[in-house]
């Protein structure tokens, strides 16, 4: 079986936000959907999820979703991850 | 007449420089890995290498103008090393970080040691400038040769049109360097114009790929709200 390589907290976090951000605005977010994308383990989502918001970048209320700078983050984050692809530089 | 001809070069090239380094610098800010750091210090220093050429070729007699020229050599020789050492530590792991924080020490060290050498040389003197200068270009052309290679494995492990552009802007920076190697051992005008158009056409393709990625209309972000498995996961 082909090991993921790990990633680190950054890369976590935007792959998180980035679920978020996609996710329809519609539908309740469901943890676990989101569990399985991230693919961390539930204890551990939690923690995240409560890093994010004490970081300003989700709020729960009344469900989570993305705030303002939230999306901001995530734009940049998605623009520079693309840069660093042009430029050939790899992030591991 | 010659000279005043190339300052206008000096002055686009500084300027496009300073403006590629607005956006090297974000790799850094976001992941805050020293590894990136590189980059933007590269094109610091070949800004500020482009800007202190101009000023050399502006005032000629100026008291201090060979230091300058000799600062010029080092800032652009420093400018493609650490270029070339942010890509050689770009795939290696985390945990050899502390080999990347000694090898920019190093480099930043060096630096230092060069200016001190500049403005108070050796009992000696220094060696002829055109001979440092030979070398340093080739010095300079090994650098962007690895650069050019690691950005084209890069592009060819998974080929795509937007990673094409960074090869090719290296390999025209790597040209330009080579067209000055060779005004610089037989004096060939035509060599000359061509370093710099190769140059201004390089550092063209890299303000391209900067407006590409952060004003291209399409960008690689999807709408809000919408489900795209490949831009999640």
């Amino acid at each position: 079986m082909k090991r993921l390589p790990r990633r680190d907290k950054l890369k976590i976090y935007g792959d998180l936000l980035s679920i978020l951000y996609v996710e329809p605005k519609t539908e309740k977010i469901v943890l676990t959907r989101i569990q399985l994308k991230t693919n961390v383990p539930f204890d551990r989502l939690k923690t995240y999820l409560t890093e994010l918001k004490q970081l300003g970048l989700i709020t729960d209320d009344p469900a989570i979703h993305l705030t303002e700078k939230g999306k901001q983050y995530i734009k940049e984050y998605q623009n520079v991850l693309d840069f660093m692809k042009r430029m050939g530089l790899t992030y591991t | 007449m010659e000279n005043a001809a190339l300052i206008p070069v000096e002055i686009v090239s500084t300027i496009l420089c300073f403006v590629l380094l607005r956006y090297m610098i974000r790799p850094y800010r976001l992941t805050r890995e020293a590894r990136y750091i590189g980059l933007p210090l590269g094109f610091g220093f070949l800004g500020v290498s482009y800007a202190l050429m101009g000023f050399a070729l502006y005032f000629e007699s100026f008291l201090f103008v060979e230091e300058i020229k000799w600062l010029q050599l080092f800032n652009q020789a420093y400018a493609f090393a650490f270029l070339a050492v942010t890509y050689y530590f770009s795939k290696s792991s985390k945990s050899k970080n502390i080999r990347w924080n000694i090898t920019y020490a190093g480099l930043v060290f060096g630096v230092a040691i060069s200016y001190l050498v500049i403005f108070e040389p050796p009992m000696l003197g220094l060696p002829s400038y055109k001979t440092v200068d030979e070398y340093f270009r080739l010095f300079n052309i090994l650098f962007l040769v690895y650069i050019f290679v690691h950005t084209m494995r890069s592009h060819l492990s998974k080929p795509e049109p937007k990673t094409f552009w960074i090869p090719l802007s290296y390999l025209l920076l790597a040209f330009g360097q080579y067209s000055s190697f060779i005004w610089s051992l037989e004096t060939v005008f035509v060599a000359n114009v061509g370093a710099q158009i190769l140059r201004i056409a390089g550092l063209a393709v890299f303000v391209f790929v900067v407006y590409q990625t952060f004003f291209g209309s399409k960008q690689a972000f999807p709408k809000e709200g919408i489900w795209d498995e490949e831009a999640s996961t």
